[in-house]
């Protein structure tokens, strides 16, 4: 049996945005400080091979989301901060191996990015934002979803957000301005 | 201002400054910069990435991207493949620079991979057929299905869902026998093997098939013809069906993500 390269669209495309060699993160172009990585043609190529099914999950995603997203408690800020989005969503823990999916409400504010639980009143995953240095939009054919990849001086997470596509543009905004804050 | 940029396709083993034509992205024009015996493919351009929200547009850029590495393979050998939209900012000598820090490493991958190829292999069966054989070579089967049907309807009813689970985790084993099979043959065969997650979209001619497995391999072109012959087995079981794809260059088993 001999190997096909005819009509292997798909396979192209799985090889060279979610494979291959990527840089060190500093060397990557970079825009008021914010690596950029053709976010929205990873956008318009995921449409392709999976639907993105935001909001479709299963009724224990939606009781956790209501719980969620009923609650006003919400996180302190620090003066000065404010909130730009809450969204409902998951962080990885220990997405290189074995881990599992924490649901909780993403907080964007001016300062921060972080999963907040309200019971016990706790920010499961929380990063500055100058602290981000690549954000990256990868397929989860298996859960049938987009998820977004942080990539973050110290580490690498795995996040997913039930309205993706306004959250990371906001994010994205979030990180222009932080950097240029600081720079 | 104008910030330069160079677009990178891939690192080849090549000591030489090459241009291999206007075959980039958007028919850039496309060259190599060497370090030693080491050459990064690329292209110039201003400091921005491809960015589109048009996805002809999308996939002409990345099949562009995918031909120039082609044809750096097929020029130099086993290359490192960039993935799409990597852009170091700066000049020629800005990656003579990069080359030159990541010497050893690129260095060492690059022999790691050298001759080598990346494949897919996706497998396929056909729960009906499996499922007949089965009825066909255990008797007990056969016999439990005919005793259903003698059932009165409400208690046939249950005992039929029963039966049909029992059997679909039987054809389930029995596939997955078979796949658990071929990837211990091919990792006996291979540099490299890995079962994928998740399975690409399907093509028109397994429709009627359910996915089994996929696996993603490293080998040399002296190792293809086993290994196709093992395909090929499974292959010819009517129950299974397999694709395979290839060869790519080693985006699967390159290992050189950010630092």
């Amino acid at each position: 049996m001999n190997p096909e390269r005819e009509s292997c669209l798909v396979e192209v495309l799985d090889r060279l945005l979610n494979r291959g060699v990527i840089l060190n993160a500093d060397l990557i172009i970079t825009v008021a400080g914010v690596p950029l990585i053709g976010l929205n043609l990873r956008a318009a190529l995921a449409s392709m091979e999976t639907m993105l099914q935001y909001g479709v999950m299963d009724s224990w995603d939606r009781r956790s989301r209501d719980s969620f997203t009923s609650s006003e408690v919400s996180p302190p800020l620090q003066e000065g901060e404010h909130i730009i989005l809450k969204s409902f969503g998951y962080v990885w823990q220990n997405w290189a191996s074995t881990g599992n999916w924490i649901p909780g409400s993403w907080y964007l504010t001016s300062r921060r990015l972080l999963l907040w639980r309200k019971s016990p009143g706790e920010a499961v995953f929380e990063i500055s934002l100058e602290r981000i240095q690549i954000l990256k939009v990868v397929e989860a054919p298996e859960r049938e979803r987009s998820e977004l990849d942080l990539l973050y001086s110290g580490g690498v997470a795995r996040i997913y957000v039930s309205d993706l596509e306004e959250f990371r543009s906001e994010l994205y905004q979030a990180l222009a301005s932080a950097r240029a804050l600081v720079s | 201002m104008i910030v330069q940029a160079r677009y990178l396709y891939s690192v080849v083993r090549s000591g030489s400054q090459e241009n291999l034509g206007n075959i980039g992205i958007q028919e850039s024009e496309v060259y190599t910069i060497p370090f030693h015996d080491l050459a990064a493919v690329v292209h110039s351009c201003e400091a921005q990435p491809y960015d589109t929200r048009d996805r002809r547009q999308a996939e002409e850029w990345v099949l562009e991207h995918s031909y120039v590495i082609d044809q750096a393979t097929a020029k130099y050998g086993t290359v490192l493949p960039f993935s799409f939209d990597v852009l170091l900012k700066g000049d020629d000598a800005a990656v003579r620079d990069w080359l030159c820090r990541g010497y050893l490493h690129l260095n060492s991958e690059l022999y790691r991979l050298n001759d080598c190829a990346e494949y897919s292999i996706q497998i396929y069966y056909d729960y009906h057929l499996l499922a007949e054989d089965l009825m066909k070579t255990n008797p007990e089967l056969a016999q439990l299905r005919i005793k259903i049907d003698q059932q009165p309807k409400g208690r046939a009813y249950l005992q039929k869902r029963q039966f049909e689970m029992q059997l679909r985790e039987q054809v389930l084993g029995l596939a997955r026998k078979t796949a658990d099979g071929l990837f211990s043959q091919i990792e006996k065969r291979c540099r490299e093997i890995r079962v994928e997650k998740g399975s690409s979209s399907k093509k028109e001619r397994f429709k009627d098939k359910e996915h089994l497995v996929s696996f993603v391999c490293l080998f040399t072109d002296e190792e293809m013809e086993e290994i196709g012959d093992l395909l090929e087995d499974v292959d010819s079981d009517p129950g299974f069906s397999v694709r395979f794809t290839g060869p790519w260059a080693p985006f699967s088993f390159v290992r050189l993500e950010a630092e």
